[in-house]
């Protein structure tokens, strides 16, 4: 127990000293407030400077401040996503690559612990920023739009944190497999690629992690089915779990290519 | 232009604040390492020239560890 | 002299190409043992299979008489070029690697800055590694290997990439360490092998070509010649015109195979002086480890 702990603070140091823990959350915020400002000025904005035609009577759709969680979530969908990949792409093989890992692997350390203390460090920033996005966005959204009940925004946030998590794995485990270029490679074709596959092709199925962020919207007030929501959480939750169980196996697997 | 003043720039001060902290985090780390992947000249101008992207861009794939 | 490692045929294939081919060697308790070969001989694939970096194709390795599958918290390691978490300063890494060795969390700390005090990084302690110089960053490496008393020492080239000055503090705090645990170290420096050593192992393209202990591998090598210098190229001819021993005439110097002619300094020195030739000098020869190296390491 004591060596994980050595690891978190290791990891912890880390991202302090790389500001990892400064520059993630502070994004995830800037996008989180500007998402409601842009939304409630954007018909004055386009009024005054973008030259309609006298006449043009542009109606504006009228959002609600649900609709605002709707779309920033579709933002960290796709640069918020590309964050995470970006970010933590070398968590383990980059340790491999600069031979920092060798001299612990020599030691008589687990290697579960090895891929769990990255696991956490990075679930716990990545799910901070994310949460603070969206909280500051709830606060401009109830200054600029309508309040928004607390119970559906922790019930959205609860769902969609799932689906972080299942990110998360699939960055650190495939940086356990592979080189910090295939990680970032697979890891786009996974988390992004296939969010917009699953967008098109995806009406056959209604089960699938992908579909997670999606159903978490439904928080604010569409009805589901909701059988197909717990099959999907059951479903991511088995993702990850394995996904967890390849990653220590390929960290330890992997342990050889260190840079000596 | 008159409506552009009636934007509530309080609203809009937390953003600019956070991003001048970023700013500035990622120009005292290039000054202070001046070891960076490309030419560190090249990266104080991404950093105070491309707004949110800059220091993004930097801390991402301009920054040097080791 | 009880034996702390047992290496048995131990071998390591990458595809066809065989970087070590099945040696076999001991060492013992509170031995200093040298791992002698050229660059590419097998040395530092040696070293990472003892301390569990990568895995023998072949072989096995006992620890204390008996097959351990992990001996790595036994053992103390430090590569060629070892790596540091710039970020992470000395004094935290250290305590870092105490405790993933088994040291207890409480005294982690303590022996931590005992160990950076031994090593002479006593005042940079608080200072991130990524600021270090080469020579620091050795004795940090030395610092990690130490710092949960592992009693098996495993040292990659733990010198040959320090100045003079680097490198003889690192020796003496090597030899320092010599008293206290077993050492097993690779080096391509004659000098440093012969230092301190009770046993060399000379490795060529990964086979074990010699072993065994530095006198008795001098006197396997030794090959004494008698050396004569003289005063000019006509005297030395002169003397090989009546020399009753078979002799190796270049120029001004003549030798003499010892062993096989069976002669000393003393019957040449007698016979220089009845013949009165004038020598600049008369010397026993004996190969330095420099020769044996070139003999047993390097030659086809």
């Amino acid at each position: 127990m004591s060596s994980l702990n050595a690891l978190l603070r290791k990891e912890w140091r880390e991202n302090v000293r790389n500001f990892k823990l400064y520059w993630i959350p502070i994004v995830f915020v800037i996008f989180g407030i500007l998402e409601p400002i842009t939304n409630h000025f954007l018909p004055e904005i386009m009024k005054s400077v973008g030259n309609l035609p006298e006449g043009t009577d542009f109606v504006w759709p009228k959002f609600r401040g649900e609709d605002i969680f709707v779309s920033l979530m579709g933002q960290y969908q796709i640069i918020g996503i590309l964050v995470i990949i970006l970010a933590f792409m070398g968590s383990i093989s980059g340790e491999r690559k600069t031979g920092t890992a060798t001299l612990l692997y020599v030691r008589p350390m687990s290697f579960s612990q090895y891929f769990l203390s990255k696991w956490i460090v990075v679930n716990v920033i990545v799910l901070a920023s994310v949460w603070l996005g969206f909280l500051a966005a709830w606060y401009y959204i109830r200054i600029l739009f309508n309040p928004v009940a607390a119970g559906e925004v922790f019930a959205f946030l609860g769902t969609y944190s799932l689906w972080l998590i299942f990110a998360v794995t699939v960055v650190l485990s495939l940086s356990a497999w592979m080189p910090t270029g295939g990680t970032a490679g697979l890891s786009i074709l996974i988390l992004l690629v296939f969010q917009v596959l699953d967008g098109i092709i995806g009406t056959y199925w209604t089960i699938s992690p992908w579909k997670l962020s999606t159903y978490a919207l439904n928080a604010f007030g569409a009805s589901v089915d909701q059988s197909d929501f717990w099959m999907s959480v059951g479903l991511t939750i088995i993702f990850i779990v394995l996904l967890v169980f390849f990653g220590m196996y390929m960290a330890k697997r992997n342990a050889a290519k260190t840079l000596v | 232009m008159s409506e552009i003043a009636n934007i509530p720039w309080s609203l809009i001060l937390p953003v600019l604040v956070l991003q001048l902290i970023l700013m500035v985090v990622a120009l005292v780390d290039v000054i202070r390492h001046q070891r960076t992947n490309g030419p560190f000249i090249l990266w104080i101008f991404i950093i105070l020239l491309l707004g949110l992207i800059g220091p993004i861009l930097y801390f991402i794939f301009g920054r040097k560890q080791a | 002299m009880t034996q702390l490692l047992q290496v048995h045929e131990l071998s390591k294939s990458y595809g066809s190409h065989k970087a070590v081919n099945s040696i076999t060697f001991e060492l013992g308790e509170g031995t200093s043992t040298a791992l002698i070969g050229p660059n590419g001989a097998g040395k530092t694939t040696t070293l990472s299979m003892l301390a569990g970096l990568v895995a023998p194709t072949n072989g096995s390795i006992l620890f204390r008489g008996k097959p351990k599958p992990d001996i790595r918290a036994s053992i103390g390691y430090l590569p060629q070029y070892p790596k540091f978490f710039p970020w992470l300063t000395a004094l935290e890494f250290t305590e870092m690697a105490a405790v993933l060795s088994g040291v207890e969390k409480r005294r982690a700390l303590s022996e931590a800055k005992k160990t950076l005090e031994f090593v002479g990084l006593g005042d940079s302690m608080k200072k991130r590694a990524g600021t270090f110089s080469g020579g620091m960053k050795q004795r940090l490496g030395l610092a990690q290997a130490i710092v949960h008393e592992p009693e098996l020492l495993l040292l990659d080239e733990p010198v040959s990439a320090l100045d003079p000055v680097g490198r003889r503090q690192v020796m003496n705090l090597l030899k320092e360490l010599q008293q206290k645990t077993t050492i097993l170290y690779s080096t391509h420096i004659l000098n440093d092998a012969e230092e301190m050593t009770d046993q060399l192992l000379f490795l060529r393209k990964g086979v074990l070509v010699e072993n065994g202990s530095l006198d008795s591998i001098r006197e396997k090598y030794a090959n004494p010649r008698v050396l004569i210098e003289f005063e000019s190229v006509i005297e030395a001819e002169r003397f090989t015109a009546i020399s009753p021993w078979a002799v190796r005439v270049e120029k001004k110097q003549v030798s003499i195979d010892a062993v096989e002619e069976k002669v000393g300094t003393s019957e040449v020195l007698a016979l220089l002086h009845t013949e009165s030739l004038h020598i600049r000098k008369v010397e026993l020869q004996t190969a330095s480890l420099e020769d044996i190296f070139m003999k047993v390491a390097v030659e086809e």
